[in-house]
Parts: structure tokens; C-alpha cells; sequence
């Protein structure tokens, strides 16, 4: 009897054990109803509504707010009755809709439609299969993102759309999609990935931080941008990705503007690293496997020495690869007005590193400050002029 | 003695042997004084011997070369430059082939009839179809930068053709064969844009094909607002891979006829209207392929044979439409990634659909509009 008794403390201790692995189910939308699921109406009740570590399933639909998240959760939007989109908008497109709800790190207050910030306890949030979108978000023309991970924050966002930040006749843009920032804090390390970024006026996904080493180790890959654009008054640069100071992968990414955009000058860029403000050097991108094409400007420029870039292709834009420094390899950029400019203000030219085993095919100019010893590593076809260095010998 | 006068035979056999590797090369333009001279690329084609290489110096020739023998024509890098342009003379060009699908070409340059038969590879040299003129009315006339009549074979490879631009009737690589002996093709490394009808054109009009294409790591980029096809292949088989594919109205199309298997594959595609167009194609694949800022991802039509061709492994965002299928059936469809598309699936047929499980984020509606 004692040994029937024990079975059954011990069945019970079982159940109590698994009862976790039948947790109800957080749900917005109310497209999942039922005995196993907590229905919210709002994401914003959601994410601060669940426990920490929950995940948050999206139905299909609109959801006009502004959210922010400071707890480590997944949003995840689903496939309900033949829609999977779950788009965040704007509250009112008509009226000034957002309210400035963080301070960026290099650029002010930022008007973000998904904060991330003071997660607390520390964890990742994830956010999957959203879409952001910011028409009407440039009204006052605000600094304006799509996602926004502050300082001290960490996670991975993965298969979102972001669409239509941009502030147009505004003087400067600042239509930000996915931002991620890290100031003097703990490490952080976030990640983007397979995500669509598409019509915004200044920076597609960004990385930055300010400390040196970096606290941030962001990593950039299959991300698709495309069509965007500058509508400002000042006809400000935009670009696909950009990393500010930060140790990031930028890999495998697809990067065009849009047939037939072509601003009054050339300043667009697909991949852009450059020192933060403290011009702090040695935070590094390695960029690799990128492609950019269909960009009047540059397609990946690095003004951060230490960089690498591998294996990009780069076609039909203004400027292949503007370097400083850096490990250049294995690339090919063809139909572009320069294919290769080094730094040639460096004394030595790039005469050092490893520049070896590019292809450039069908520019104007090949390689501008680059030393013919090295260019000799390098594979040059149908260009008109293959070398401009009046400093490098 | 006998030693010695053995050895000095060896060695002048061993010089005649080496020999040719030094007098197979030819030069065009005057910048290698060192190697027999001709003035024009044409007269060069004609007169060197076959299995020659002729080196073209940097430079522009209002020339049309047509190539009849094996050889290989390739641009010189001289003087920190290394552009020879073929252009199109201001004379006019000449019709100078008819195509297997009756369309007289004035081909820029014409690679046919080769004797004896061979290869004829051209590499680092510019086609430039500016303000060229086609004699007869185009279409159904038209213009080729560089055209591989029936018959032939080779490789293009990092070449440039850009500007083949009369309405309708502009063409940077074309390459076919009709009735005969089966060919093979590769066309890579090239840098094809601003054609105005098809930046490279590979078919055969035989059952089975007689053209084996190889189309790899090419970057076309088509004319902005136009009907361009960038890369169209017509009853061949052939590998359609790692080629960067953007702007016109389609980026890569596979026509003609059933038995025509195509690889697709590797391929990035973008800004353009249609990304990859099958008309036909049995046990084609399309597989690991990426697609961005595209209006229709892929597009169906044809027969509907079983097997038909598979799409696994692709990646599109922001499309309009992800598939349109066309009701056609038979086609395989798994293991992709779609996300950002205002439709997935447009006119997908009731029966033998193909629909496997693939990975569909940030959709509108996932399928729309039915088939009878």
C-alpha cells in the first residue's frame, strides 16, 4: 500500500513538473481563441501584459500603436486565414502620431515605433514575421525607426518587413528601418536577419556603438533592402546598411535602390562603416557575400581601418568599393563609373594588406590609389583607365 | 659526337614544339610591337591561322568582325588601359546572319561557320551598340552585339556589351544552333546592360535541343522602363547560375519547348517586373535563388507535363505577387522563403498544385484569385 502510495505522490510531482510544457498560449488579435490561450487586444497590454520570457503570437492585421517592449519576450506574428502579415502602423497617419521615446546614443530623440529598452531581467527579445510600417510617421520630420534596440539591450530580429519611414520634405532625412545601439553598458549582441527593408530615406539597418572596444556585436545577414530613396529637401545620403563603430558581420545581404532612382548626386550607399564620434578605430565590419546593385553612389564604402570586405558583388552603381584600409578580397564589381578607390592620402597608398583576387570588369576607372604591385593581384577587364594613383607609385 | 648531334636534334624538336605558342599570337592595334601586326580586328580573324590568339590593344574599332575559324580574340591591358571597344560604325551596319527563327541580325560581332571546327573564345573586349543602324526595318530585323550562329561553340567570357538599344530589337549575346551536331556555349563573367529587348539570348529549335548553355556569374543589368528580358533561354539545356539580374520587365525566362530542362540557380534577381519566368521547361529546377523589389517573383505557363519544373530553396521579398501560377499544374514549390509579398499564391490550379511547406512571413493574402 505504502509503495502504491508513493507511485502516486510521485505521478502528481510528474504532473506538477509538466504542467509548464502545457502553458496557455499568449495571443493578440483574438484570431486563436480557446481554454489554452490569453487573448490580448493590443500588442502594447501584451508585452508588458505576459511573463517574462513569453512568446507572443500577432494574428494577422493592423495594429496602430506605438510599442514598447522592456521585458525579454518573442513577438511573433502568424499565418491565420490566408494572411500572415501583422503590420504595426502608425496611430493616426493624418496627425503628429508618435511621441519621442528614446535617446539615441549619436542622434537624439528618436520617435521609434518598436522600443526596445530597460529589458529587465536581462534577456533577449526576439521579433518575428512584423511588419513595421511608418506612413504618416514623418509628419514634423522626427527621427523616425521602424525597430529600435537601445542601450543594453540584446536579441534577434528575424524575418520582419519594414516600409515607408520616411519623412519627405524635410529638410534631412531620417527615415530609419531597424536600429541597434549600445552605449557604455554590458556587451550586447543582436542580431538581423532574412528581414525586408524597403522605402525609407536614410538608413535601412543600422549598428552603432560609441565605446571602444565596442559593446555591440551586431550581426547583419540575408537581409534584403531595397527601394530606398531621398525625398528631402537637402538631399541627404541614404543607405542599406551602415555601422557606426560597432563589431559587425554584414554578410549575404541584397541591397538595390530601385531602377531608375538616381538623386542629383551620387549618394546613396549600400554597405557604410565608418568610426563613431569619438573616432574610435578598431570596431571592425566584416562584410562578405553581399549583393549591391541598381545604386547611384557607393556600394559598400568602409572608412574604418581593419575592415573586410569578401566576396560582394557589386554591379551598376557609381562606385564599387571605397575603402581605407582593409582586407579586400575575392570581390567582382562590374558597370560602375570606379571600380576600387583606396585611400590614397595614406603615404604608402594600400600597399599594404591583403587586396588580391577582385575582379573588376567594364568601368570607367579601375582602381584609384592603389600601387601597381597590387593591382597585379587583381583581375582587370574592359575598363578604360585601369589605375589612378598620382601619390602611388 | 653521335651524343652531342642527338641532343641538338632534341633540342631543336623541343624548340619546334614550343614554337607555336609563341607564333599562335597576333596582335591588333600596334601597342605589342613584339608579335605580328594586323590594322583591323577583322583582317586579323581572316589571316591568322587557326587555334590563334589575337591580342586586341586598348582602343575604339568601328568595325563588324565576323569570325569563321577557332580562335581566341582577347583585349590587352597597355598602358593603364584596357578597353578595346568594338563599336558600331557610322556607316551603318550590315545584315550579316539569319537566325534559326528567321530574324535577319546585324550582329556586331558574328561568330559562324568555323573551319575547321573549333572554339572561338572572346574575352575582355567591349561591344558598344551606340548609335548603331540596322538597314532593314527593326524588328523583324535586329541588332546583336555579339551573335554565335548555328554551328559554332566557345566560350564569352568577361566581356562587355552595352548599348544595343533600337527599339525593340536590341540584343547583347546571342547565342543559338539549329539542326546538327550538338554545340556548347558558356557565356560567364560578362557585364551585359543596357540592351533594349534581351541582355543574353541562348536557344535551339530542336527536339531534343542541340545547344548545351552554360550563363554563369554574369551581371545584367536591363534598360530602366523598358521591355528588356535579361537573361532568356529558349529549348536549350543549360545552367542559368550565380548571374546578378536587375532592371527591364523580365529577369530570367526559360521558354520553348518540354524538353528543355533548365538550371536555375544561384541567381540574385531584382528591381524588375517579372523575376523568373517559366513558359515550359519539364524538370527544370529553380533553387537557391534570391529576389528583391520584385513585381511578380515567379510566373508559370505551358503545358503543365508532370514532372514539371521544381522551385525549392528561393528566397523573395518585397514582391507584389510571390508565384503566379497560372493555373498551370505539376509545378513543385517547397522549402522557400517568402516574406513582404501584398499576394503569395496567384491562380493556383485545383489538382497537382505542388504546394509544399515553405516559409511565409509578412504576406497580405497567401492565395488569391481561382481556377476554373
Amino acid at each position: 500500500m505504502s509503495r502504491h502510495l508513493a507511485w502516486f505522490f510521485l505521478a502528481v510531482a510528474m504532473l506538477v513538473v509538466s504542467a509548464p510544457l502545457q502553458a496557455v498560449t499568449y495571443e493578440v488579435g483574438g484570431c486563436k481563441t480557446g481554454a489554452s490561450y490569453v487573448n490580448f487586444t493590443t500588442i502594447s497590454a501584451a508585452v508588458s501584459g505576459v511573463p517574462a520570457g513569453s512568446t507572443i503570437q500577432v494574428c494577422p492585421g493592423v495594429y496602430p500603436e506605438q510599442v514598447t517592449i522592456s521585458q525579454p519576450l518573442t513577438l511573433k506574428g502568424i499565418t491565420f486565414n490566408n494572411s500572415s502579415r501583422s503590420v504595426i502602423t502608425i496611430n493616426n497617419p493624418t496627425g503628429a502620431p508618435l511621441a519621442p521615446n528614446v535617446t539615441s546614443i549619436e542622434a537624439g530623440p528618436v520617435y521609434a515605433q518598436v522600443l526596445v529598452q530597460n529589458v529587465i531581467p536581462l534577456g533577449s527579445v526576439n521579433i518575428i514575421g512584423i511588419t513595421v510600417d511608418g506612413t504618416g510617421g514623418g509628419a514634423g520630420c522626427p527621427t523616425l525607426a521602424g525597430i529600435f534596440y537601445a542601450s543594453g539591450t540584446s536579441g534577434t530580429v528575424n524575418e520582419v518587413a519594414m516600409r515607408h519611414q520616411l519623412t519627405p520634405g524635410c529638410f534631412f532625412a531620417s527615415g530609419n528601418g531597424i536600429w541597434a545601439e549600445n552605449g557604455a553598458s554590458l556587451n550586447q549582441t543582436i542580431t538581423v536577419e532574412n528581414s525586408s527593408v524597403h522605402d525609407f530615406d536614410s538608413t535601412g539597418i543600422q549598428a552603432i556603438s560609441e565605446q571602444f572596444p565596442s559593446t555591440l556585436t551586431a550581426t547583419i545577414k540575408g537581409n534584403f533592402a531595397s527601394n530606398f530613396v531621398d525625398v528631402t529637401v537637402q538631399h541627404d545620403r541614404a543607405q542599406g546598411i551602415q555601422n557606426i563603430g560597432a563589431t559587425s558581420a554584414i554578410m549575404d545581404n541584397f541591397i538595390t535602390s530601385g531602377s531608375g532612382n538616381t538623386p542629383s548626386t551620387a549618394n546613396l550607399f549600400g554597405v557604410i562603416s565608418y568610426p563613431d564620434a569619438n573616432d574610435d578605430v578598431g570596431n571592425v565590419i566584416t562584410a562578405s557575400g553581399n549583393t549591391v546593385a541598381d545604386l547611384y553612389g557607393y556600394a559598400i564604402t568602409s572608412q574604418q581601418f581593419g575592415d573586410t570586405a569578401k566576396s560582394n558583388k557589386l554591379s551598376n552603381v557609381y562606385a564599387g568599393l571605397v575603402v581605407f584600409f582593409a582586407v579586400v578580397e575575392s570581390n567582382t564589381v562590374m558597370n560602375t563609373s570606379q571600380g576600387y578607390v583606396f585611400n590614397a592620402s595614406n603615404p604608402q597608398c594600400a600597399s599594404e594588406g591583403t587586396i588580391s583576387g577582385n575582379v573588376v570588369n567594364d568601368s570607367s576607372l579601375a582602381f584609384f590609389g592603389l600601387p601597381l604591385v597590387q593591382i597585379q593581384k587583381n583581375q582587370v577587364d574592359s575598363d578604360d583607365v585601369v589605375q589612378m594613383s598620382p601619390q602611388c607609385p | 659526337m653521335y651524343k652531342h648531334w642527338i641532343l641538338s636534334l632534341l633540342t631543336a624538336v623541343m624548340i619546334a614544339a614550343s614554337t607555336p605558342a609563341h607564333a599562335k599570337q597576333y596582335e591588333v592595334g600596334g601597342c605589342n610591337p613584339t608579335l605580328p601586326q594586323f590594322p583591323t580586328i577583322q583582317l586579323a580573324v581572316l589571316s591568322v591561322p587557326p587555334g590563334s590568339t589575337i591580342l586586341v590593344c586598348p582602343g575604339t574599332y568601328f568595325e563588324q568582325v565576323m569570325i569563321s575559324q577557332p580562335l581566341t580574340l582577347k583585349g590587352a591591358d597597355v598602358n593603364n588601359q584596357d578597353r578595346p571597344i568594338i563599336a558600331a560604325s557610322p556607316n551603318g551596319l550590315a545584315i550579316n546572319v539569319t537566325s534559326i527563327t528567321g530574324t535577319q541580325v546585324a550582329a556586331q560581332v558574328l561568330v559562324e561557320n568555323v573551319t575547321p571546327p573549333g572554339n572561338v573564345i572572346l574575352t575582355g573586349i567591349t561591344v558598344d551598340g551606340s548609335l548603331a543602324e540596322v538597314p532593314l526595318s527593326c524588328p523583324p530585323a535586329a541588332l546583336a552585339g555579339i551573335f554565335y550562329a548555328s554551328g559554332t561553340s566557345g566560350t564569352i567570357r568577361d566581356m562587355t556589351t552595352r548599348y544595343q538599344q533600337l527599339p525593340s530589337c536590341g540584343y547583347g549575346i546571342w547565342v543559338e544552333n539549329g539542326a546538327g551536331p550538338n554545340q556548347s556555349i558558356t557565356v560567364e563573367n560578362n557585364s551585359v546592360h543596357d540592351a533594349s529587348w534581351v541582355g543574353i539570348l541562348a536557344q535551339s529549335n530542336q527536339t531534343p535541343p542541340t545547344l548545351t548553355a552554360t550563363i554563369k556569374g554574369n551581371f545584367v543589368n536591363g534598360l530602366v522602363y523598358n521591355q528588356t528580358s535579361d537573361i532568356t533561354v529558349s529549348g536549350i539545356r543549360g545552367t542559368i547560375t550565380g548571374n546578378v539580374v536587375t532592371g527591364g520587365l523580365v529577369g530570367i525566362t526559360n521558354a520553348g519547348t518540354d524538353a528543355s530542362p533548365v538550371t536555375i540557380s544561384g541567381n540574385d534577381v531584382a528591381d524588375i517586373s517579372i523575376g523568373v519566368g517559366m513558359s515550359f521547361g519539364d524538370g527544370s529546377t529553380v533553387t537557391s535563388n534570391k529576389e528583391s523589389n520584385v513585381y511578380t517573383a515567379f510566373l508559370f505557363g505551358g503545358s503543365g507535363v508532370s514532372p514539371g519544373p521544381t522551385v525549392a530553396g528561393n528566397t523573395t521579398q518585397n514582391t507584389t505577387y510571390v508565384i503566379n501560377y497560372n493555373c498551370i499544374p505539376n509545378v513543385t514549390v517547397k522549402s522557400n522563403t517568402f516574406n513582404d509579398s501584398e499576394f503569395g499564391f496567384l491562380e493556383i490550379p485545383p489538382a497537382n498544385s505542388g504546394l509544399g511547406v515553405n516559409t511565409i512571413d509578412n504576406i497580405d493574402t497567401v492565395q488569391t484569385s481561382s481556377c476554373p
